[in-house]
């Protein structure tokens, strides 16, 4: 490891790239030849983490996923230049998830679908269902307002620790908790058919 | 409030959460939309690499240094050919020296000469 703590990326050509199979190519390898602006290097990138991060940035929209694929084009925009500064602290998904979320978030903000401060509002659902409505776990996450869905999905979907949310959504970590908390309560209660008594 | 013990998930939603699908396939042209995307940004396939932004910073450094020497530089150069004259004018015209030879050199007069000297000066 380097004095700054950066994992030194090995350099890989272009040519070096396609002699490799794609199996043996790792994160890193594939990073260093698409900094270099080796288009198949990308391309190879792209197509091993889109799918996690399309699936991600659809379940943080919710009721907007049909903006994701222009979230995660977006998202891909933000990461190329940023590539350089990627370490290997955590996993490069990891890391993309990241850039994803804060793409999402800028287009939630800009469809004024859910501005700023609505992100975490004391709110239960959007459009409660009926009592005697029992939903999918999918569903029911879909229907967390916002700040809740977040909280739940980089916790207990991504495994996100309570540090690492504040960092991503700019809020204290007791303030994860506490979203945590009443996520989960709405979140059993959609499922349970029971959010009015939740 | 405590928001620890009592609200852990149960293995049945831990195994939920578990079902949950963890990639979705992007559409076909999403892929060919990025890459696009990223030539008009000029990034890929123009020979623009994205640069370190410790790189910048050095660059910026090194310009500095650079533009400093280049000005001590210049300042020297201009100042070399008047740098006799001003000598001569700085120089002093008298100069006061110290001299430690041992004629010039007298003890200090014990207090009575000095009294009989003084008086000698009035008369």
């Amino acid at each position: 490891m380097s004095i700054s703590g950066q994992v030194p990326i090995p350099q890989l050509t272009t040519a070096a790239l396609n002699s490799e199979s794609s199996a043996t190519r790792s994160d890193a390898a594939l990073i260093a030849a698409a900094v270099s602006g080796a288009e198949a290097a990308f391309r190879e990138l792209f197509r091993r983490h889109t799918p996690h991060l399309l699936q991600f940035v659809t379940r943080v929209l919710g009721p907007s996923a049909a903006d994701a694929e222009d979230v995660v084009q977006d998202a891909w925009l933000r990461a190329y230049p940023a590539l350089v500064t990627f370490r290997n602290d955590s996993s490069f998904s990891t890391w993309l998830c990241s850039v994803g979320l804060r793409a999402a978030l800028d287009s939630m903000r800009r469809s004024k679908r859910h501005i700023a401060d609505e992100l975490f509002e004391e709110d239960s659902a959007q459009d409660p269902p009926h009592q005697e409505d029992r939903m999918d776990i999918e569903s029911a996450i879909a229907r967390l307002a916002p700040g809740y869905r977040m909280v739940l999905l980089l916790h207990d979907v991504e495994g996100f620790t309570h540090d690492e949310i504040g960092v991503q959504l700019g809020i204290a970590p007791g303030t994860s908790k506490a979203q945590l908390f009443k996520a989960r309560r709405v979140m059993r209660a959609l499922l349970t058919g029971r959010e009015k008594n939740a | 409030m405590s928001y620890n013990d009592e609200n852990e998930l149960t293995a049945g939603e831990l195994e939920l959460l578990a079902t949950l699908p963890r990639e979705k396939m992007p559409s076909d042209l999403l892929e060919e939309r990025v890459v696009r995307a990223l030539k008009q940004a000029g990034y890929m396939g123009s020979g623009v690499v994205p640069r370190k932004r410790g790189s910048a910073s050095a660059w910026k450094v090194a310009a500095a240094a650079a533009l400093f020497a280049g000005g001590v530089a210049t300042g020297r150069f201009v100042m070399i050919p008047d740098a006799p004259q001003s000598a001569a004018v700085a120089a002093p015209s008298n100069i006061m020296v110290r001299d430690t030879s041992p004629t010039n050199i007298r003890s200090l007069p014990v207090k009575g000469e000095m009294i009989v000297a003084e008086t000698e000066l009035w008369l």
